[in-house]
């Protein structure tokens, strides 16, 4: 009995129904998507609609949300379920469905390689000056605490405190120090103004902070916005309160306290992942067409030096033409400062090559199956002419 | 037998005769060497033309015509142009500006009639409100903006550029270039010569031999050049030609203008031969012509259908071929012209969309000769050359590529293979449409015709899902180039995702044989809707990183398409019987 129903499952998960309805229901998705992007942003709209699995919508009067339509990673799973149990159900060998095989499976693992991007994608920026060295890369929607001991200005010490932690409001210990970090509030996104004598008391004590009013907004939806990532830090050295201090990513001024003689720096900036190497810019190239302001090129000749491989060498990055190197790849995205500045997009991805290998294995499965069909039309054709 | 077939192939060779005579020059106009002024090779727009074609692309964007009817006779775009450069007032009293938007006419006191073109003059007193207004509108996003806000930025535009072109070789209140010229020293000069290289559309000075072959320069700066003593050799005989003309003194105009083209030719000889190149194409205007010959094929078969089928077919057949070649033709000369693969923004888009499905339908024709290739195949060229030709008046049509999509390679292989995608998902669409009528409308149906068509709308369905899918997949991987992402939900890769489901979606139900012939061919009408808001429509959001194409007034044009569509897919599903007598049923 329970046999008879699970083999019932499988084969309706094994259903070429199955196939069309998710076929049907991604299409919907793509549409919906794509329309609320000139609301919430492209990132926004993929987050609802195309990365979650359910979409959920608040209605007006009911304070949960409620469950609206699946969500795109759901019907992923589900056509790559249904195309797994297909081929496994449908597997007769036979050369001339060969194409079609190829084709699927192509395709479970193009839907594999957008899983992949999803989960382990990050993307941060490199921004660069010419003639300046960075070894380090910038996120642009994480933040981080760091706290820099400031005392030796030719060897600075930084700990950081990422977002995440941040947000748990805990209280964190900076290692090697007698100092624990108290986050007494935490902003992801905020308005900072100058305060009136009307506003409300805030609740910083030292620093600048002491004469800003904060409000909290919401998250920036929009690619292009950044968050002005804020919070309300109290420096503590056992039972010795430092004040409570705001910092801010929208806070400019540099802000410090002295602990035992040794000076101590706070700043909420992009979270920073370390190189073990280091980029120069040498130099940046904006050019035009002749006459126009029309952008013709943007190139970043740039300077890589690794001395722990013993590399030293010249890179050129232009449009279509990124460097890829140490499991990242470094794209030409944007340019300031009078286009003396270039900043570098730069994406980790360790699934990057699967859609090339899986778009190879769909073309030469589509050209295949469809080759081998027209082939035997035509003979089809050509035999039923000659008969009469 | 021999007669019939030299009588079938005769139709399409008149047409090619035809279409070579527009190859002509045309002759002086009142004594004037018009035509050889505008074969002068000018820099606008970051590419070398012919003034012809800056004159064509601005008429086309004023007026929308590339002809000025004016007291009683029509100008010319180069005529018109020397109006503009040297006789600013005569130009101000000619009709040019199209202004369609009845709120637009009566911000200026205007009553809506047949006469919907109006001279700079009628403009002059409302310049300042039609400014305030254009800037309060320019604020706001461009898919914000009512009707009315985008007609009075379109207009202001259309007025910058006008003002423009008139200050470009002088400043329209001077007195000319040749009192400019001998004028140099005066203490107002500098002043003017700086507003002149502000203003100035387009360069008309070549760089003399040994300057990089971009330092082509406007005429402010070689009046600069010319105060400092290095005068360019052909500023003098460009304003002999400006006081000529004006003076109506048509042997030294034609003496002026060869000297400045004897001059290009000795020191930019590769700038003439482009110019003279792209002057052949403007006046054949090979789309144009290619979609006058699809309509002829088309009411030809038509014909065919009442009367003289064996003759009319194969004529309507050779017409097809005739646009073809007229087509192709204009095709590969933007190629060479521009140096590009044959896509690079939405107009060429849909002049190559046309290309492939006249092509893929003339092979279709010599496959099942039925007449429905013919039929379909000058259907879609015909609509997508209309389509094309409305697309012309945003501008230059051989735009330069941005930074990001100057890339022959990805143009070649991933906008070419999404739009034969589109071309065949739209030419699936047409065979099922013309399945429909002919179920409805034709006394008996042959059932070989039909099995045919069932045959035509399937292939094609797969052939347009394997292009929209590889092209898809190549953006994908060109995105990943560019901007480090593979697939990034843009609004673009997510029409084109759309045509290549909706395909997958079609041929899965075929082969499950959830969808008999009625059904397939439904679908294949509804992929019409699928590609034409993937081509369009999203260009309309506004969003993501490629809305390079956006259209305002395309949005009613796009709505009544996807309306016909479905009152056709109604039609497709309702049996032929429907509309007999109920009795008899």
């Amino acid at each position: 009995m329970i046999k008879r129903f699970l083999v019932r499952c499988w084969n309706v998960l094994a259903s070429l129904q199955v196939t069309i309805f998710a076929l049907a229901l991604l299409m919907a998705l793509v549409v919906l998507c794509t329309l609320a992007q000139t609301e919430l942003g492209t990132l926004g709209a993929v987050n609802t609609y195309m990365r979650s699995m359910v979409v959920w919508r608040k209605f007006r009067g009911l304070a949960t949300p409620l469950p609206l339509f699946p969500g795109g990673a759901l019907v992923g799973l589900v056509l790559v379920f249904n195309l797994t149990a297909a081929l496994v159900n449908r597997f007769d060998f036979n050369l001339r469905k060969l194409g079609l095989w190829v084709v699927h499976a192509g395709l479970i693992l193009l839907v594999a390689g957008e899983f992949a991007t999803g989960a382990f994608q990050v993307e941060t920026r490199m921004v660069i000056e010419q003639g300046q060295t960075v070894n380090y890369l910038e996120s642009y929607r994480q933040m981080e605490l760091a706290v820099t001991d400031q005392t030796d200005p030719a060897h600075q010490v930084v700990y950081s405190i990422p977002e995440p932690l941040l947000r748990r409001h805990a209280a964190v210990n900076l290692p090697g120090t007698p100092l624990t970090m108290n986050v007494k509030r935490f902003f992801p996104n905020a308005e900072l103004a100058p305060r009136a004598p009307s506003d409300p008391p805030t609740p910083a004590t030292m620093g600048v902070g002491a004469g800003v009013r904060i409000t909290e907004t919401a998250p920036a939806a929009s690619d292009s916005e950044m968050n002005n990532t804020s919070a309300f830090i109290e420096p503590l050295a056992g039972n010795h309160s430092y004040g409570t201090w705001l910092v801010s990513t929208a806070l400019g001024a540099p802000q410090s306290f002295i602990h035992e003689g040794r000076t101590y720096g706070l700043a909420m900036r992009p979270r920073r992942y370390e190189l073990p190497y280091s980029v120069t810019l040498k130099k940046f190239s904006h050019d035009v067409y002749p006459g126009t302001s029309i952008p013709k090129n943007f190139s970043s000749l740039v300077h890589l030096s690794n001395p722990a491989r013993g590399e030293e060498r010249d890179v050129l990055i232009y449009m279509n033409q990124p460097l890829r190197y140490d499991g990242k790849a470094f794209y030409q995205a944007s340019y300031g400062k009078g286009d003396t500045l270039s900043i570098l997009q730069v994406v980790t991805n360790p699934g990057w090559m699967l859609p090339y290998v899986s778009c190879l294995l769909i073309t030469l499965g589509l050209l295949g199956h469809f080759g081998i069909t027209l082939f035997n039309a035509l003979k089809a054709r050509q035999a039923g002419q000659e008969t009469p | 037998m021999k007669v019939a077939k030299l009588f079938s192939w005769l139709p399409g060779l008149l047409a090619l005769a035809a279409v070579l005579c527009t190859a002509v020059a045309p002759g002086r106009i009142h004594g004037f060497e018009v035509d050889k002024f505008g074969r002068m090779p000018v820099l606008e727009g970051g590419r070398i033309k012919p003034l012809d074609s800056v004159a064509r692309n601005a008429l086309l964007m004023i007026r929308g015509k590339q002809s000025v009817p004016f007291q009683g006779r029509s100008l010319g775009p180069d005529e018109w142009m020397l109006d503009v450069l040297f006789r600013p007032q005569a130009a101000d009293a000619q009709p040019v500006f199209v202004i369609n938007d009845p709120d637009l006419l009566g911000l200026m006191g205007l009553k809506l009639s047949s006469n919907r073109y109006f001279s700079f003059e009628t403009l002059l007193p409302h310049l300042q409100e039609i400014q305030s207004q254009a800037q309060k509108a320019d604020a706001l996003e461009a898919v914000q903006r009512t009707r009315f806000q985008n007609a009075v930025v379109n207009l202001f535009q259309r007025v910058m550029l006008y003002n423009q072109l008139q200050n470009t070789v002088q400043l329209a209140d001077s007195a000319g270039l040749f009192m400019e010229l001998q004028d140099l020293g005066s203490p107002q000069a500098g002043q003017r010569h700086q507003n002149l290289a502000q203003t100035a559309r387009f360069r008309p000075l070549p760089p003399l031999p040994g300057q990089s072959p971009d330092a082509w320069l406007n005429t402010g700066e070689a009046l600069d050049a010319a105060a400092a003593g290095a005068p360019h050799p052909a500023l003098q005989s460009l304003a002999i030609v400006g006081a000529s003309y004006v003076a109506g003194d048509a042997a030294l105009f034609n003496r002026g203008v060869a000297e400045l083209q004897g001059l290009t030719a000795n020191i930019r000889p590769q700038a003439l031969r482009h110019a003279n190149s792209e002057i052949l194409f403007n006046r054949i205007q090979p789309f144009y012509l290619g979609m006058v010959i699809y309509v002829l094929a088309l009411l030809t078969l038509f014909t065919s259908w009442l009367w003289r089928r064996d003759l009319l077919q194969p004529a309507a057949f050779s017409l097809l071929g005739a646009g073809a070649v007229v087509h192709t033709a204009g095709l590969v000369s933007r190629i060479l012209l521009q140096g590009r693969p044959p896509v690079t923004n939405l107009y060429s888009s849909a002049v190559f969309v046309g290309w492939a499905a006249v092509i893929l339908g003339i092979i279709l024709e010599r496959m099942y000769r039925k007449g429905f290739g013919t039929a379909v195949a000058a259907a879609a060229g015909f609509a997508s050359l209309i389509i094309a030709h409305h697309l012309a008046m945003e501008g230059d049509t051989m735009e330069m590529m941005r930074a990001v999509l100057d890339s022959n390679f990805w143009l070649a292989t991933h906008v070419v293979s999404i739009t034969i995608g589109y071309s065949g998902t739209f030419l699936a669409g047409t065979i099922a449409i013309a399945y429909t009528l002919r179920k409805h409308i034709a006394p008996v149906l042959d059932p070989a015709t039909t099995k045919a068509l069932v045959a035509m709308t399937y292939g094609i369905v797969c052939f347009a899902l394997l292009f929209s899918f590889v092209g898809t997949v190549l953006g994908g991987i060109w995105a990943d180039q560019s901007w480090g992402r593979f697939w990034g939900w843009d609004p673009k890769e997510n029409g084109a995702l759309l045509i290549v489901l909706w395909n997958a979606i079609i041929l899965h139900c075929r082969w499950g044989r959830y969808i008999e012939e009625k059904g397939l061919m439904a679908m294949a009408i509804f992929g019409n809707i699928i590609t034409s808001l993937s081509w369009f429509g999203v260009n309309m959001l506004g969003v993501g990183l490629h809305s390079y194409g956006f259209m305002d007034q395309a949005f009613w044009s796009l709505a009544a398409f996807i309306g016909s569509q479905l009152v056709l897919i109604a039609f497709c599903l309702i049996p032929r019987r429907f509309w007999a007598p109920a009795a008899s049923r």
